[in-house]
């Protein structure tokens, strides 16, 4: 008997632990360029830890076509993926305005865990909501701002000491061209909607191109421009204005901090995606690798007193970081941001964007019409 | 065979323009009046650009000097110099840090920036100083590096400025934008760049301190791909002192103090 209740006990131990060792199942709410570009190719690099089970899109044939290529289950559905038992993971790379009630839907199905792509709300009331309902189920939920994964910045963290304290001058400059000419080095895109043409000159489409450049391009930077700020919640918009085809120039103070933000979509084929933060005696500095082309991680450079630490670059950059982490969650390993920090987040994203789109400057505007621009949707995730 | 100049150099001018080991890397243009067989009026006289310097220069040229070099000059009324320096026949040169480097001298890279400010569709620009600077000088070396560019600079307003630095926001023609950081620090050289961001590419010039010859670095991206111009060591102090040399020579008139009065100009619409 006790040799049998030995044995009993070793086959439950190794069933657990062939659990534990078992791919984790993944279900992503939107199939678009993102998707297609970014997170499958992102996930096939880690086929030991999580496995694609079902792909929902609003077109079947783009649901059917992505969901072929990793062997997945397919529907235009929200409901029909969560109630996939083989779906332990949610990702949530729909259109902005579903990502909050999908977010909610998904920790109320019993989900493991939860990425939603940024911003995770469109409010501070929306994220009040998401962040109670993740507190009632128990369900993590990570939001996809991917430089914060990235493994370039974690070391830099790691490595700052007391620079965040010491921060006056906050920079974060993007120069990248439009989406399509990386998505078609990472993968090959179905379902690609061509970009409406703008007239750049009406108010109303710059004012929508600068909430459109916050909460979908400058938000990748924005909360590591707030960890450097220290009175975030004082934030003020002192300048804000449009580049054409797409990009901005917004001047901002929180505090004693000054925060430049800086973009531009052009043609150009050389990226450029620079985050600084300068204190008077010590310096951070970023470079990080273009969204799409997985060209591995960020490097950053620490400056004082004549000295520089050169950090990374190492091989894998802040997506795949991101499902390393929501991996640890599902498995009830690692602790998720605090809801305060992703409720500031976006908070902080949201203040700037309202502000910047009401202080435009109508002097400004002049003949010329903007085309391919992507005001309201996601720019570069 | 070339013509040596005698040449003095008040303490604080000394200091700022590193006038000794200038004089040094250009034997044969310059020597040091002290060491000159017949010490009388200098040749060239270096003044020190803090506040009062167009009136010391002035009356260096008043003494009879030729020609005149004042180091990181302050933004100041330039009427009486302008009228002095013309009707002794003297000329006055301006060793400013950045806008004097040889990068910008010829028309090599002034070239190339008027290509890409034709395509530009934004202008960001920045320039570090260590602590201990006044932003408003900073500003105005700044300006000085943007006008000395060719690039024509409108509508600028003063968006924020503070001890750590400050923004100008301004327009190129065709109203495309342009921002101007200044950033106090020590954890970053002292540099200004410039970058032009153009509808397939971009121009990006960064000017070095020139406590050492340190080369500017002038770098072209477009559709074909991407060129960066040859590197120059040398400082803009002795860039400077070539030039003073060659007006000097040839009988060239420098606008030098015609370039400064468009400086203080941008300065005056931000304070007014």
């Amino acid at each position: 008997m006790q040799c049998s209740s030995d044995y009993k006990e070793v086959i439950i131990l190794s069933s657990e632990q062939q659990a534990s060792r078992a791919p984790l199942g993944v279900g992503i709410l939107g199939a678009g360029p993102v998707t297609q570009a970014i997170h499958l190719p992102s996930l096939a690099r880690l086929r030991d830890i999580l496995e694609v089970r079902h792909i929902m899109d609003v077109d079947l044939a783009v649901a059917e076509s992505v969901a072929g290529r990793v062997g997945a289950h397919f529907s235009t559905s929200m409901e029909e993926l969560l109630a996939d038992p083989d779906v332990d993971i949610v990702a949530i790379c729909s259109p902005h305005q579903f990502h909050a009630a999908q977010v909610i839907a998904s920790c109320r199905a019993g989900k493991k865990a939860v990425l939603c792509e940024k911003p995770f709300a469109m409010s501070g009331e929306e994220a009040a909501g998401i962040s109670a309902v993740s507190a009632e189920t128990g369900v993590p939920i990570i939001v996809g701002a991917m430089h914060t994964f990235d493994p370039g910045w974690l070391a830099a963290e790691e490595a700052w000491e007391d620079l965040p304290e010491k921060v006056h001058t906050i920079r974060s400059s993007i120069v990248l061209p439009p989406n399509p000419r990386f998505e078609d080095f990472a993968t090959e895109i179905v379902g690609r909607v061509p970009m409406p043409d703008r007239d750049s000159t009406d108010p109303e489409v710059i004012k929508a191109m600068l909430k459109g450049g916050v909460m979908g391009l400058a938000i990748h930077d924005l909360p590591l421009v707030r960890r450097f700020t220290r009175d975030f919640a004082s934030v003020e918009v002192l300048h804000a204005e449009i580049a054409r085809p797409f990009g901005y120039v917004i001047s901002l103070r929180a505090g004693d901090v000054t925060i430049e933000l800086r973009a531009a979509m052009n043609a150009t084929w050389e990226p450029s995606w620079v985050f600084e933060a300068i204190g008077n005696d010590a310096a951070l500095k970023i470079d990080f690798t273009p969204s799409y082309v997985h060209a591995g991680s960020a490097t950053a450079q620490i400056r004082k007193a004549g000295q520089t630490t050169v950090l990374g670059p190492f091989g894998h950059n802040g997506y795949e970081g991101e499902w390393r982490k929501l991996a640890e969650l599902a498995r009830g390993t690692g602790r998720p941001p605090s809801a305060e920090t992703l409720i500031h987040d976006l908070e902080f994203a949201l203040a700037i964007a309202e502000s910047a789109a009401s202080r435009f400057d109508t002097a400004r505007v002049d003949a010329g019409t903007a085309s391919g621009t992507t005001a309201d949707e996601e720019i570069n995730a | 065979m070339t013509t040596q100049l005698s040449v003095s150099a008040d303490p604080q001018a000394e200091a700022s323009g590193a006038v000794s080991a200038v004089v040094a890397s250009l034997p044969l243009s310059f020597a040091t009046a002290a060491g000159t067989p017949d010490a009388g009026t200098p040749d060239v006289v270096a003044v020190a650009g803090h506040a009062g310097w167009a009136e010391r220069a002035a009356e260096a040229i008043r003494s009879g000097a030729k020609g005149v070099v004042v180091s990181a000059p302050v933004a100041e009324d330039l009427a009486g110099l302008t009228a002095t320096a013309p009707a002794a026949g003297s000329v006055v040169v301006l060793d400013q840090q950045w806008a004097g480097n040889v990068a910008l001298v010829g028309t090599n890279v002034r070239g190339a920036i008027a290509g890409a400010i034709n395509e530009a569709v934004l202008l960001d620009s920045v320039a570090v100083a260590p602590p201990g600077t006044d932003p408003l000088h900073l500003l105005t070396e700044h300006l000085a590096v943007i006008l000395q560019c060719g690039i024509d600079l409108q509508d600028v307003r003063l968006i924020q400025r503070s001890g750590n630095g400050y923004t100008v926001a301004g327009v190129l023609a065709g109203g495309v934008p342009a921002a101007l950081q200044g950033i106090i620090t020590s954890a970053l050289p002292s540099t200004a760049s410039v970058s032009i961001l153009t509808s397939a590419g971009r121009a990006d010039v960064v000017l070095p301190d020139p406590a050492a010859a340190w080369p500017a670095e002038v770098r072209m991206v477009t559709a074909e791909g991407a060129t960066t111009l040859p590197t120059l060591y040398e400082s803009s102090h002795r860039t400077t002192w070539s030039r003073v040399h060659s007006h000097l020579s040839s009988g060239t008139p420098a606008n030098d103090l015609a370039r400064f009065m468009a400086v203080t100009s941008l300065l005056s619409q931000l304070n007014s």
